[in-house]
Protein backbone atom coordinates (compact mmCIF):
# COMPACT_ATOMS: atom_id res chain seq x y z
CA UNK A 1 0.00 0.00 0.00
CA UNK A 2 1.62 3.12 -1.24
CA UNK A 3 0.80 6.29 1.37
CA UNK A 4 -2.41 4.87 3.04
CA UNK A 5 -4.48 6.69 4.40
CA UNK A 6 -5.20 4.63 7.12
CA UNK A 7 -1.48 4.31 8.04
CA UNK A 8 -1.83 6.83 10.64
CA UNK A 9 -4.98 5.38 11.97
CA UNK A 10 -3.49 1.90 11.76
CA UNK A 11 -0.64 3.37 14.57
CA UNK A 12 -2.99 4.56 16.75
CA UNK A 13 -5.70 1.87 16.96
CA UNK A 14 -1.92 -0.46 17.55
CA UNK A 15 -1.34 2.18 20.08
CA UNK A 16 -4.70 1.96 21.64
CA UNK A 17 -4.88 -1.66 21.92
CA UNK A 18 -1.73 -2.33 23.33
CA UNK A 19 -2.35 0.10 26.11
CA UNK A 20 -5.96 -1.30 26.80
CA UNK A 21 -4.45 -4.75 26.82
CA UNK A 22 -1.65 -4.34 28.26
CA UNK A 23 0.27 -5.96 25.47
CA UNK A 24 4.02 -7.21 25.45
CA UNK A 25 4.22 -5.60 22.31
CA UNK A 26 5.17 -2.29 20.94
CA UNK A 27 2.03 -0.92 18.66
CA UNK A 28 5.02 -1.30 15.79
CA UNK A 29 5.08 -5.06 16.01
CA UNK A 30 1.45 -5.62 15.27
CA UNK A 31 1.45 -6.44 11.92
CA UNK A 32 -1.79 -5.39 9.85
CA UNK A 33 -2.67 -8.44 8.57
CA UNK A 34 -1.97 -10.74 11.17
CA UNK A 35 -5.15 -12.12 12.38
CA UNK A 36 -6.23 -10.47 15.64
CA UNK A 37 -8.03 -13.53 17.30
CA UNK A 38 -6.77 -17.10 18.31
CA UNK A 39 -3.76 -17.87 16.52
CA UNK A 40 -1.64 -14.90 14.76
CA UNK A 41 -1.99 -11.69 17.84
CA UNK A 42 -3.43 -14.11 20.37
CA UNK A 43 -6.40 -12.22 21.69
CA UNK A 44 -9.36 -14.14 22.92
CA UNK A 45 -12.85 -12.74 22.76
CA UNK A 46 -12.81 -10.66 26.12
CA UNK A 47 -9.83 -8.80 24.43
CA UNK A 48 -11.73 -8.24 21.58
CA UNK A 49 -14.14 -6.90 23.90
CA UNK A 50 -12.18 -4.55 25.53
CA UNK A 51 -10.95 -3.72 21.87
CA UNK A 52 -14.48 -3.24 20.65
CA UNK A 53 -15.54 -1.07 23.92
CA UNK A 54 -12.40 0.63 23.36
CA UNK A 55 -12.79 1.72 20.06
CA UNK A 56 -16.48 2.45 20.02
CA UNK A 57 -15.78 4.85 22.68
CA UNK A 58 -12.87 6.59 20.96
CA UNK A 59 -14.03 7.00 17.59
CA UNK A 60 -18.29 7.12 18.42
CA UNK A 61 -18.99 3.96 16.67
CA UNK A 62 -21.36 1.20 17.39
CA UNK A 63 -20.67 -2.52 16.70
CA UNK A 64 -23.39 -4.69 16.89
CA UNK A 65 -23.63 -8.41 18.32
CA UNK A 66 -25.71 -9.66 15.09
CA UNK A 67 -22.90 -7.87 12.37
CA UNK A 68 -22.80 -10.95 10.86
CA UNK A 69 -19.27 -8.97 9.36
CA UNK A 70 -17.49 -9.11 12.98
CA UNK A 71 -15.80 -11.82 11.82
CA UNK A 72 -14.27 -9.35 8.96
CA UNK A 73 -13.74 -6.60 10.65
CA UNK A 74 -11.80 -7.76 13.62
CA UNK A 75 -10.19 -10.08 10.98
CA UNK A 76 -6.58 -7.93 11.15
CA UNK A 77 -5.59 -4.52 12.18
CA UNK A 78 -6.14 -3.47 8.84
CA UNK A 79 -9.71 -4.35 8.52
CA UNK A 80 -10.47 -3.10 11.46
CA UNK A 81 -9.27 0.25 10.96
CA UNK A 82 -10.85 0.34 7.18
CA UNK A 83 -14.13 0.08 9.67
CA UNK A 84 -13.26 3.03 11.76
CA UNK A 85 -12.44 4.91 9.08
CA UNK A 86 -15.96 4.40 7.29
CA UNK A 87 -17.99 4.54 10.60
CA UNK A 88 -16.19 7.12 12.61
CA UNK A 89 -18.50 10.15 13.87
CA UNK A 90 -15.95 12.96 14.08
CA UNK B 1 -1.98 -10.47 38.37
CA UNK B 2 -2.73 -11.81 34.59
CA UNK B 3 0.53 -13.21 34.35
CA UNK B 4 -0.38 -16.52 31.35
CA UNK B 5 0.90 -19.51 33.17
CA UNK B 6 2.49 -22.10 31.06
CA UNK B 7 1.66 -25.14 32.22
CA UNK B 8 -0.67 -27.12 30.68
CA UNK B 9 -4.26 -27.00 32.65
CA UNK B 10 -6.39 -28.33 30.00
CA UNK B 11 -6.46 -31.70 31.42
CA UNK B 12 -9.63 -32.21 32.52
CA UNK B 13 -11.24 -30.89 29.50
CA UNK B 14 -9.50 -34.37 27.71
CA UNK B 15 -11.41 -36.38 29.71
CA UNK B 16 -13.88 -37.90 27.12
CA UNK B 17 -17.73 -37.61 28.68
CA UNK B 18 -19.08 -41.51 28.88
CA UNK B 19 -22.02 -42.40 27.22
CA UNK B 20 -23.62 -41.06 24.12
CA UNK B 21 -26.65 -39.21 22.73
CA UNK B 22 -28.99 -42.55 22.08
CA UNK B 23 -28.27 -43.98 25.84
CA UNK B 24 -29.06 -40.85 26.89
CA UNK B 25 -32.33 -39.98 25.16
CA UNK B 26 -33.18 -43.69 26.25
CA UNK B 27 -32.48 -42.92 30.01
CA UNK B 28 -33.99 -39.88 29.73
CA UNK B 29 -37.43 -41.72 28.39
CA UNK B 30 -36.71 -44.39 31.81
CA UNK B 31 -36.69 -41.64 33.96
CA UNK B 32 -39.60 -40.22 32.82
CA UNK B 33 -41.80 -43.02 32.08
CA UNK B 34 -40.84 -44.94 35.34
CA UNK B 35 -40.55 -41.37 37.48
CA UNK B 36 -38.03 -40.52 39.72
CA UNK B 37 -38.51 -42.63 42.92
CA UNK B 38 -38.18 -45.79 40.54
CA UNK B 39 -35.08 -44.85 38.89
CA UNK B 40 -33.69 -43.84 41.22
CA UNK B 41 -32.82 -47.12 42.52
CA UNK B 42 -30.60 -47.73 39.36
CA UNK B 43 -28.08 -44.67 40.47
CA UNK B 44 -26.38 -47.32 43.04
CA UNK B 45 -25.50 -49.77 40.77
CA UNK B 46 -24.27 -46.85 38.28
CA UNK B 47 -22.46 -44.95 41.38
CA UNK B 48 -20.17 -48.61 41.68
CA UNK B 49 -19.62 -48.83 38.46
CA UNK B 50 -18.31 -45.42 38.65
CA UNK B 51 -16.39 -45.64 41.81
CA UNK B 52 -14.65 -49.09 40.49
CA UNK B 53 -13.75 -48.04 37.23
CA UNK B 54 -12.29 -44.61 37.39
CA UNK B 55 -9.24 -44.56 39.50
CA UNK B 56 -8.54 -40.81 38.37
CA UNK B 57 -11.83 -39.85 39.78
CA UNK B 58 -11.52 -41.26 43.28
CA UNK B 59 -8.31 -39.95 43.83
CA UNK B 60 -9.65 -36.98 43.02
CA UNK B 61 -12.56 -37.31 45.47
CA UNK B 62 -10.90 -38.65 48.04
CA UNK B 63 -8.14 -36.05 47.75
CA UNK B 64 -10.64 -33.20 47.95
CA UNK B 65 -13.04 -34.62 51.03
CA UNK B 66 -10.28 -35.15 53.42
CA UNK B 67 -9.95 -31.35 53.08
CA UNK B 68 -13.40 -30.53 53.12
CA UNK B 69 -14.20 -32.89 55.79
CA UNK B 70 -11.00 -32.33 57.54
CA UNK B 71 -10.91 -36.24 58.65
CA UNK B 72 -10.23 -39.55 57.26
CA UNK B 73 -11.63 -40.34 54.14
CA UNK B 74 -13.07 -43.67 53.94
CA UNK B 75 -15.34 -45.69 50.84
CA UNK B 76 -18.51 -44.93 52.24
CA UNK B 77 -17.59 -41.60 51.56
CA UNK B 78 -16.31 -41.27 48.63
CA UNK B 79 -19.79 -43.49 47.09
CA UNK B 80 -21.90 -40.63 49.13
CA UNK B 81 -19.47 -38.32 47.08
CA UNK B 82 -20.02 -40.05 43.49
CA UNK B 83 -23.70 -40.82 44.17
CA UNK B 84 -24.60 -37.07 44.78
CA UNK B 85 -23.20 -36.47 41.20
CA UNK B 86 -25.25 -38.72 39.95
CA UNK B 87 -28.44 -37.58 41.89
CA UNK B 88 -28.02 -34.24 40.18
CA UNK B 89 -27.08 -35.63 36.99
CA UNK B 90 -30.31 -37.57 37.37
CA UNK B 91 -32.44 -34.64 38.49
CA UNK B 92 -31.16 -32.95 35.60
CA UNK B 93 -33.77 -34.86 33.59
CA UNK B 94 -36.64 -33.75 35.16
CA UNK B 95 -35.86 -29.85 36.03
CA UNK B 96 -34.94 -29.98 31.99
CA UNK B 97 -38.48 -31.15 31.63
CA UNK B 98 -39.90 -28.56 33.85
CA UNK B 99 -41.38 -31.35 36.40
CA UNK B 100 -40.32 -28.85 39.51
CA UNK B 101 -43.22 -30.47 41.02
CA UNK B 102 -40.43 -33.56 42.28
CA UNK B 103 -38.48 -31.12 44.56
CA UNK B 104 -38.06 -29.30 47.70
CA UNK B 105 -36.37 -26.07 46.90
CA UNK B 106 -34.93 -23.86 49.76
CA UNK B 107 -34.32 -20.25 47.80
CA UNK B 108 -31.71 -17.77 49.78
CA UNK B 109 -30.93 -14.36 48.18
CA UNK B 110 -33.29 -14.46 45.34
CA UNK B 111 -33.77 -10.73 46.32
CA UNK B 112 -30.36 -10.22 44.34
CA UNK B 113 -32.10 -10.93 41.05
CA UNK B 114 -34.71 -8.60 41.74
CA UNK B 115 -32.73 -5.43 39.44
CA UNK B 116 -33.86 -6.35 36.68
CA UNK B 117 -31.27 -5.20 34.69
CA UNK B 118 -28.63 -8.18 33.03
CA UNK B 119 -26.20 -9.25 35.21
CA UNK B 120 -23.48 -12.31 35.74
CA UNK B 121 -24.43 -15.54 37.29
CA UNK B 122 -21.31 -16.98 38.36
CA UNK B 123 -21.74 -20.87 39.26
CA UNK B 124 -19.07 -23.68 39.81
CA UNK B 125 -18.80 -26.99 39.42
CA UNK B 126 -20.83 -27.41 42.86
CA UNK B 127 -24.22 -28.41 42.82
CA UNK B 128 -26.77 -28.02 40.17
CA UNK B 129 -26.60 -25.07 38.31
CA UNK B 130 -29.77 -26.31 36.70
CA UNK B 131 -31.52 -25.84 39.61
CA UNK B 132 -31.59 -22.31 38.28
CA UNK B 133 -34.48 -23.12 36.03
CA UNK B 134 -36.63 -23.78 39.52
CA UNK B 135 -35.98 -19.87 40.39
CA UNK B 136 -37.10 -19.23 36.70
CA UNK B 137 -40.03 -20.79 37.20
CA UNK B 138 -41.05 -18.44 40.24
CA UNK B 139 -39.56 -15.59 38.66
CA UNK B 140 -40.86 -15.61 35.48
CA UNK B 141 -38.91 -12.61 34.46
CA UNK B 142 -35.59 -14.55 34.98
CA UNK B 143 -34.00 -15.57 31.32
CA UNK B 144 -30.52 -17.20 31.36
CA UNK B 145 -28.01 -17.59 28.57
CA UNK B 146 -25.50 -19.62 29.31
CA UNK B 147 -21.71 -18.78 28.26
CA UNK B 148 -19.35 -21.47 27.69
CA UNK B 149 -16.37 -22.69 26.02
CA UNK B 150 -17.34 -23.58 22.44
CA UNK B 151 -16.58 -27.61 22.57
CA UNK B 152 -18.70 -27.74 25.89
CA UNK B 153 -21.36 -25.68 24.00
CA UNK B 154 -22.22 -28.37 21.54
CA UNK B 155 -21.88 -31.14 23.80
CA UNK B 156 -24.28 -29.54 26.36
CA UNK B 157 -26.48 -28.11 23.71
CA UNK B 158 -26.63 -31.74 22.29
CA UNK B 159 -27.62 -33.18 25.19
CA UNK B 160 -30.51 -30.85 26.36
CA UNK B 161 -32.05 -31.13 23.07
CA UNK B 162 -31.77 -34.66 24.11
CA UNK B 163 -33.23 -34.62 27.60
CA UNK B 164 -35.79 -32.32 26.48
CA UNK B 165 -36.35 -31.67 22.55
CA UNK B 166 -38.33 -28.42 23.15
CA UNK B 167 -35.59 -26.64 25.54
CA UNK B 168 -34.71 -23.13 24.51
CA UNK B 169 -31.88 -23.15 26.95
CA UNK B 170 -29.87 -20.39 25.21
CA UNK B 171 -26.14 -21.38 25.40
CA UNK B 172 -23.17 -18.90 23.76
CA UNK B 173 -20.33 -20.49 22.19
CA UNK B 174 -16.89 -18.85 22.65
CA UNK B 175 -16.07 -20.36 20.43
CA UNK B 176 -16.59 -16.69 18.17
CA UNK B 177 -14.70 -14.12 18.40
CA UNK B 178 -17.79 -11.86 18.51
CA UNK B 179 -19.42 -14.33 21.52
CA UNK B 180 -18.68 -11.07 24.50
CA UNK B 181 -21.07 -8.80 21.76
CA UNK B 182 -23.48 -11.32 21.59
CA UNK B 183 -23.08 -11.32 25.69
CA UNK B 184 -23.25 -7.58 25.94
CA UNK B 185 -26.76 -7.44 23.81
CA UNK B 186 -28.48 -10.00 26.24
CA UNK B 187 -27.32 -8.23 29.25
CA UNK B 188 -28.88 -5.18 27.61
CA UNK B 189 -31.95 -7.07 26.98
CA UNK B 190 -31.85 -7.75 31.04
CA UNK B 191 -31.08 -11.33 30.94
CA UNK B 192 -28.55 -13.16 33.48
CA UNK B 193 -25.51 -14.45 31.65
CA UNK B 194 -24.72 -17.81 33.11
CA UNK B 195 -21.17 -18.68 33.59
CA UNK B 196 -19.52 -22.16 35.59
CA UNK B 197 -15.98 -19.94 36.30
CA UNK B 198 -14.09 -22.31 38.44
CA UNK B 199 -12.29 -23.67 35.32
CA UNK B 200 -11.74 -23.32 31.65
CA UNK B 201 -10.02 -25.58 29.21
CA UNK B 202 -7.94 -22.99 27.96
CA UNK B 203 -4.02 -21.37 29.03
CA UNK B 204 -5.99 -18.26 30.03
CA UNK B 205 -4.74 -15.88 32.93
CA UNK B 206 -5.76 -17.15 36.30
CA UNK B 207 -5.83 -15.88 39.76
CA UNK B 208 -4.45 -17.53 42.64
CA UNK B 209 -6.88 -18.20 45.74
CA UNK B 210 -6.75 -20.19 49.11
CA UNK B 211 -9.82 -23.10 48.93
CA UNK B 212 -9.96 -25.37 51.76
CA UNK B 213 -6.60 -23.72 52.65
CA UNK B 214 -4.67 -24.99 50.01
CA UNK B 215 -3.55 -22.39 46.54
CA UNK B 216 -6.03 -23.50 43.32
CA UNK B 217 -6.10 -21.05 40.08
CA UNK B 218 -8.85 -19.27 39.10
CA UNK B 219 -9.59 -18.14 36.00
CA UNK B 220 -9.79 -14.68 35.37
CA UNK B 221 -11.99 -14.49 31.80
CA UNK B 222 -15.38 -14.21 33.93
CA UNK B 223 -14.25 -11.41 36.12
CA UNK B 224 -12.69 -9.52 33.65
CA UNK B 225 -15.85 -9.42 31.19
CA UNK B 226 -18.38 -8.76 34.17
CA UNK B 227 -15.79 -5.82 34.95
CA UNK B 228 -15.55 -4.67 31.40
CA UNK B 229 -19.39 -4.94 30.86
CA UNK B 230 -20.12 -2.89 34.39
CA UNK B 231 -22.23 -5.01 35.59
CA UNK B 232 -22.98 -6.86 38.93
CA UNK B 233 -21.85 -10.61 39.32
CA UNK B 234 -24.19 -12.60 41.79
CA UNK B 235 -22.96 -16.35 42.81
CA UNK B 236 -25.15 -19.17 41.99
CA UNK B 237 -25.25 -22.39 43.42
CA UNK B 238 -28.01 -24.88 43.41
CA UNK B 239 -26.53 -27.48 46.49
CA UNK B 240 -28.05 -31.17 47.13
CA UNK B 241 -28.91 -31.79 49.95
CA UNK B 242 -29.93 -35.69 49.60
CA UNK B 243 -33.30 -36.73 49.11
CA UNK B 244 -34.91 -34.53 46.94
CA UNK B 245 -34.06 -31.44 48.42
CA UNK B 246 -32.26 -28.53 46.97
CA UNK B 247 -30.82 -25.56 48.68
CA UNK B 248 -30.44 -22.65 46.53
CA UNK B 249 -27.90 -19.89 46.94
CA UNK B 250 -27.13 -16.43 45.50
CA UNK B 251 -24.90 -14.44 47.11
CA UNK B 252 -23.17 -11.69 45.95
CA UNK B 253 -19.75 -11.32 44.47
CA UNK B 254 -19.54 -8.01 43.12
CA UNK B 255 -21.06 -4.96 41.76
CA UNK B 256 -18.71 -3.42 38.42
CA UNK B 257 -21.77 -0.96 37.53
CA UNK B 258 -19.97 2.35 38.60
CA UNK B 259 -16.64 1.13 37.90
CA UNK B 260 -13.86 3.47 37.15
CA UNK B 261 -11.10 1.97 34.48
CA UNK B 262 -8.22 2.58 37.10
CA UNK B 263 -9.97 0.48 39.53
CA UNK B 264 -10.57 -2.40 37.76
CA UNK B 265 -7.60 -4.77 38.28
CA UNK B 266 -8.79 -3.85 42.11
CA UNK B 267 -11.84 -4.87 41.88
CA UNK B 268 -11.44 -7.93 39.51
CA UNK B 269 -9.27 -9.37 42.04
CA UNK B 270 -11.34 -8.64 45.28
CA UNK B 271 -14.43 -10.28 43.32
CA UNK B 272 -12.19 -13.43 42.48
CA UNK B 273 -11.16 -13.16 46.48
CA UNK B 274 -15.00 -13.42 47.25
CA UNK B 275 -15.78 -16.27 45.15
CA UNK B 276 -13.26 -18.36 46.39
CA UNK B 277 -14.26 -17.20 49.94
CA UNK B 278 -17.69 -18.62 48.99
CA UNK B 279 -16.30 -22.04 46.86
CA UNK B 280 -14.53 -23.18 50.48
CA UNK B 281 -17.74 -21.51 52.46
CA UNK B 282 -19.78 -24.38 50.19
CA UNK B 283 -17.64 -26.99 49.77
CA UNK B 284 -17.03 -27.09 53.69
CA UNK B 285 -21.56 -26.72 54.44
CA UNK B 286 -22.12 -29.13 51.98
CA UNK B 287 -18.95 -31.27 51.01
CA UNK B 288 -20.37 -33.86 48.32
CA UNK B 289 -21.66 -31.46 45.85
CA UNK B 290 -17.94 -30.20 44.92
CA UNK B 291 -18.14 -32.11 41.44
CA UNK B 292 -14.35 -31.34 40.23
CA UNK B 293 -13.33 -34.87 39.54
CA UNK B 294 -10.02 -34.15 38.90
CA UNK B 295 -6.66 -32.70 40.83
CA UNK B 296 -8.43 -28.61 41.03
CA UNK B 297 -5.77 -27.88 43.22
CA UNK B 298 -2.67 -29.38 41.08
CA UNK B 299 -0.62 -27.83 44.02
CA UNK B 300 2.62 -28.99 45.36
CA UNK B 301 1.54 -29.72 49.05
CA UNK B 302 0.55 -33.69 48.41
Amino acid sequence: MQDNPNSALQREVAQLMVECLNLEITADQISPDTPLYGDGLGLDSIDILEISLTISKRYGLQLRSDGADNQQIFGSLRSLCTYIAAHRTP
Amino acid sequence: MTAHPTADRSNWAATPERGSLSLLRFMTWCSLKFGRQATRLLLHPITIYFLLSSPKGRRASRSYLEHALRRPVRWPDLYRHFLSFASTIHDRTYLINCRFDQFEFEIHGEHLLEQGNGLFLMGAHLGSFEAISAVGKKNAGLCVAMLMHEANAQKINAALLAINPQSDQEIIGLGNLDAMLKVEARLKDGYAVGVLADRTPGNEARHPVEILNRTAQIPVGPFRMAALLKRPAIFMTGLYLGGNRYAIHFDRLADFSALKPGERDQAIKAAIMRYAELLDHYCKSAPYNWFNFFDFWQDSTE
